[in-house]
């Protein structure tokens, strides 16, 4: 029996609210995170594909597809990937993470 | 490897599938089982539910310019506005149209 | 504006509110240039040329095309590789770049409703509103509705054409000339053209 499913970023014909035209020039995040989404699927670095990075957001529940901004998205998306491939791993990613809290404090 | 001919010209009626979706499926839903016109052939790409997956993505798939009419997709009233995607050739099967294009 | 991003891998964390996602993106970046997959000087080279790609570039080729009836051509059959050659930029991409051409029967108006995709080797980065769901789901359900929120009421009679970017194509509209602006030079054209206008959501006018 077909299904006829549909991927959380699907949403042609969905019902949408009014759209928010508010903009701001991208933050260092945002611009940061686009760099790296270029330079890893990239022929010259080609960690992954462009698709498997969509894959990845596509992989996301409806709720956090819907409320996670659009560059957090991709980051996390990111994170997958790169664990998947075994460039990192999570545990290295998570011990970084925590070294840089701890950096945080100390400079505050 | 030989490339095989595109299946279908520009002016050919397609019917898009209905599924099943594959995984990174790029067949929006909203279009599946809908009736368009080709409208050109953008030419052979790689396989993008293949490559989200870290393969290679080949044999390579032909791809169209498909043009649906707006009313035909919404059950709206009959008018001009259309809507364009480009889709792949399996997700397409050859069709006919009843009703003639809106003037 | 300074190059704020030209640090060293180790510099102090620039946002005391980083949150958990801008730790994710400084760790990961961390560690890749650790591990020596990418470069920190790439990583900025990477958002310079980013930062070098803006509308403004599409508005040139827009000008360009009301303009010389040559390049249109040539736009039309060719358009990276003439861009390229015009505009001497590069255009290396494996993507395609699609034109759409407005006309007084047809509007055309970009949309991706699986996602982002935008012409941007010419472009730049797309708008929010362009990455968000609301346009991405009402822009073919209800074109002419969210064309007025956009302050664009075409006419009944106008063919509203969406093209949804669902595979490697990149699509960018060459809006109409406006009336009035014969004999003006290309940069003052330019001018006119918003980025909005290139994706179809806006067309250009004399102020």
């Amino acid at each position: 029996m077909q299904t006829n499913e549909r991927g959380v970023n699907d949403v042609g014909g969905l019902p949408g609210g009014p759209v928010n035209r508010e903009e701001h020039p991208e933050t260092l995040f945002e611009k940061r995170v686009d760099a790296l989404v270029m330079l890893l699927t990239h022929p010259q670095i080609g960690a992954f594909k462009v698709d498997a990075l969509r894959r990845a957001v596509e992989m996301n529940s409806p709720g956090d597809y819907t409320t996670l901004g659009y560059y957090p998205k991709w980051i996390r998306a990111i994170r997958r990937l790169l664990v998947e491939q075994s460039v990192l791993s999570d545990a290295e990613i998570d011990a970084r993470i925590g070294k840089l809290r701890e950096r945080l404090a100390k400079d505050v | 490897m030989s490339e095989a001919p595109f299946r279908y010209s520009p002016g050919d009626v397609v019917r898009v599938r209905t599924g099943p979706p594959e995984p990174h499926c790029r067949t929006p839903f909203y279009l599946r089982g809908q009736i368009g016109v080709i409208a050109g052939i953008a030419g052979r790409y790689r396989d993008p539910s293949l490559m989200a997956f870290h393969k290679p993505g080949l044999p390579e798939r032909a791809l169209y310019r498909v043009e649906f009419r707006h009313h035909d997709i919404w059950q709206t009233e009959a008018g001009p506005d259309r809507i364009m995607a480009d889709l792949y050739e399996h997700w397409l099967d050859p069709a006919t149209r009843e009703t003639p294009d809106a003037p | 504006m300074p190059h704020d991003h030209d640090h060293d891998d180790h510099a102090p964390i620039e946002d005391a509110g980083a949150g958990e996602d801008e730790l994710l993106e400084i760790a990961i970046r961390e560690l890749l240039i650790e591990k020596g997959v990418l470069t920190a000087a790439q990583v900025n080279g990477q958002i310079d040329a980013m930062d070098s790609r803006t509308p403004a570039l599409g508005a040139q080729v827009i000008a360009r095309a009301w303009c010389d009836a040559d390049f249109r051509a040539g736009l039309i059959a060719a358009p990276l590789q003439t861009i390229q050659a015009t505009f001497g930029m590069n255009m290396s991409t494996p993507l395609e770049l699609v034109i759409l051409e407005n006309t007084p029967q047809v509007h055309n108006v970009v949309v991706c409703t699986l996602c982002s995709c935008y012409p941007r080797m010419l472009l730049g980065i797309p708008p929010a509103w362009y990455k968000a769901t609301a346009y991405r789901s009402r822009v073919v359900v209800e074109p002419r509705a969210v064309l007025d929120e956009f302050g664009l009421t075409l006419p009944p009679e106008v063919e509203v054409r969406v093209s949804d970017s669902t595979a490697d194509l990149r699509y960018l509209v060459v809006p109409m000339r406006p009336g009035g602006t014969e004999g003006w030079p290309e940069d003052r054209l330019a001018a006119l053209v918003s980025r909005d206008s290139m994706i179809g959501t806006a067309v250009p006018s004399v102020p």
